[in-house]
């Protein structure tokens, strides 16, 4: 029998945990030529701002053990171009998506929101309120509960889309960020975003970035990725999407396991273009193998 | 074009040999052929394990058939870490590969001249342009920068269709061919060549970014057009992380283009050196 893996996220049910993490998968269409991606859980688009955003200057990126520090700086086409030319073929590919949105104040995440919420294909809208390379907005909102309880009910109060909140990781107590995101009315939380990381070189004395500091992802956040979404999932009663260095259909059951309703699939986009359909599949062997007939069965099922 | 034919596959080694103590040179047979554009490149990894995390991007030195299988050749230099692990691969070991990767050289406009300039490794770029332009017998020199003869590439590697006297080595310390930076050679052939003779030129060329960047000046004073291949660090190879980005000229202003996906051949004059 093929197992359910379907699965509900408060208002919406899609038809498997897997979903892609914004700013790792483009706008989705870039993985066409590897695969149908129509069969993702969900696409989560690269942030969207109002305007086109140049991003930083580069040295964007470093390789770090078992890891990557990013500082991109949300380099995007806006949401006027996003919406005129990208959805119109995601929608031809079948695919469902999320938009992740980001303002430099309270107003821009509004104004995405209503945008947004116009586009009846789109599946869900994610705030980012997590990002640490920009100098205004995304983390600056997410860093304290009032912050992200005002963002999300703000965000709320424009549009009847799925809601969900992206969450930075770089907080003392991640359960009651999470918390405040759920009072403010968000639908689901999302997380671990990046962790505030730094590389320099010792001989040049310089950093290795050009913003200095960036978002370390990959493997070497699993860890603490797991460990904040087990957190996040027994302080709120709204689904927990976890994320942070998932590669394989191990690590993403890993997450469901300790309470995640569905998992996002980040860096390993970027050496294994097709791990999302590899990680997809690997579960659907382990539930037939463990003869578990539904995913939600297994979901949260750690025994401590 | 960007994204034709580009697939993400398993292949298995065939050869990978260390020539003359500086360069690689790594066969790879993959599951189906595969047709590239000179300059177009492949992510490329095969260590177990997460560290280093990210393949490496390597030029397509050369493609071909081997009953059903396809094979892909590469060259490289040891760099870095992934490159140095790339090394200690044997016949039979795997890897993954994405590619053919981003734009390459456009060679199509009719009745023009090349002139191929490889910096260091950077040779292994505008080889297959070489190949490609000698194949349409279109006329073309190459001109091979190094530090010393032991760092030019070995001569099988080069290819043949320039003919005689047509390639011009250059190294530092005057070891080989012409006593100087590969730059000077071609500023002094350039200052050689009438307006309309510079008009009809087009310079291929991929190498350090100093190199990149006085050639561009060069050929801009002169009139000459030029592209460029250009490398930088990258996670992803094909476009989503956005992480590759080189300033070019955009209207008045400028833009952040990716190096893997609108590059990394790129219109020297347009680039923000």
């Amino acid at each position: 029998m093929k197992p359910d893996l379907s699965v509900t996220l408060g208002p919406l049910t899609v038809r498997n945990p897997v979903m892609s993490a914004s700013g790792t998968f483009g706008y989705g269409l870039e993985f066409s030529p590897f695969y149908d991606i129509s069969r993702l859980g969900m696409i989560v688009v690269k942030g969207l701002s109002l305007a086109p955003t140049a991003g930083n200057r580069p040295g964007r990126i470093v390789e770090t053990p078992a890891g990557m520090l990013n500082a991109i700086g949300l380099q995007n086409i806006g949401v006027a171009r996003f919406v005129a030319d990208v959805v119109p073929r995601l929608e031809e590919a079948g695919a469902s998506y999320a938009a992740n949105i980001y303002g430099k104040t309270v107003e821009e995440y509004e104004e995405l929101a209503s945008r947004l919420s116009e586009v009846a294909s789109l599946s869900a809208i994610e705030v980012n309120a997590s990002c640490p390379n920009v100098q205004e907005g995304g983390m600056a909102f997410g860093a304290t509960p009032e912050g992200i309880r005002e963002l999300t009910a703000r965000v709320r109060r424009r549009t009847s889309k799925p809601l969900w909140v992206k969450l930075t990781p770089n907080v003392a107590d991640v359960g009651r960020i999470a918390k405040a995101a759920q009072e403010g009315g968000a639908d689901a939380v999302s997380l671990i975003n990046t962790l505030v990381g730094m590389a320099v070189d010792h001989r040049t004395r310089r950093p290795l970035l050009s913003n200095v500091t960036g978002g370390l992802s990959g493997p070497a956040i699993k860890p603490v990725a797991l460990r904040m979404v087990w957190e996040a999932a027994r302080a709120v009663s709204i689904p927990v999407i976890g994320i942070g260095g998932i590669q394989t259909a191990a690590d993403a059951l890993e997450f469901i396991l300790v309470g995640a309703k569905a998992v996002q699939v980040g860096t390993a986009n970027f050496r294994n273009p097709g791990v999302c359909i590899e990680i997809l599949e690997g579960i659907e062997a382990f539930l037939r193998e463990e003869r578990i007939a539904r995913l939600e069965d297994y979901r949260g099922a750690l025994s401590t | 074009m960007p994204g034709s034919g580009m697939r993400f596959v398993a292949g298995r080694i065939l050869r990978n040999e260390e020539r003359g103590g500086i360069f690689y040179r790594l066969v790879a047979e993959i599951p189906a052929p595969v047709r590239f554009v000179p300059g177009q490149f492949a992510m490329v990894s095969g260590w177990p394990g997460n560290d280093p995390l990210l393949p490496r991007p390597l030029a397509v030195f050369r493609s071909g058939k081997k009953k059903e299988f396809g094979t892909v050749e590469f060259v490289y230099k040891v760099v870095g870490r992934g490159t140095a692990l790339l090394s200690g691969l044997h016949h039979g070991d795997s890897l993954s590969l994405t590619l053919p990767l981003g734009r390459g050289f456009d060679l199509a406009e009719e009745g023009r001249r090349f002139w191929l300039v490889g910096g260091g490794v950077g040779f292994s770029s505008v080889f297959p342009a070489a190949v490609s332009l000698g194949r349409r017998r279109i006329g073309h020199e190459i001109f091979l920068g190094a530090k010393a003869r032991a760092h030019l590439p070995p001569r099988e590697w080069t290819p043949g269709g320039a003919g005689p006297g047509r390639i011009h080595l250059c190294t530092e310390d005057g070891s080989a061919g012409f006593r100087g930076r590969v730059t000077e050679a071609v500023l002094e052939r350039l200052s050689s060549l009438s307006e309309g003779e510079a008009a009809r030129l087009t310079i291929l060329a991929c190498g350090p970014w100093p190199m990149l960047k006085e050639l561009a000046a060069s050929a801009l004073r002169k009139g000459v057009s030029i592209q460029v291949a250009l490398e930088n660090h990258m996670a992803c190879g094909f476009g989503v992380c956005w992480g590759c980005v080189v300033s070019l000229r955009d209207g008045e202003g400028t833009a952040y283009r990716r190096v893997c996906r609108e590059g990394p051949v790129f219109d020297g004059r347009e680039v923000v050196w």
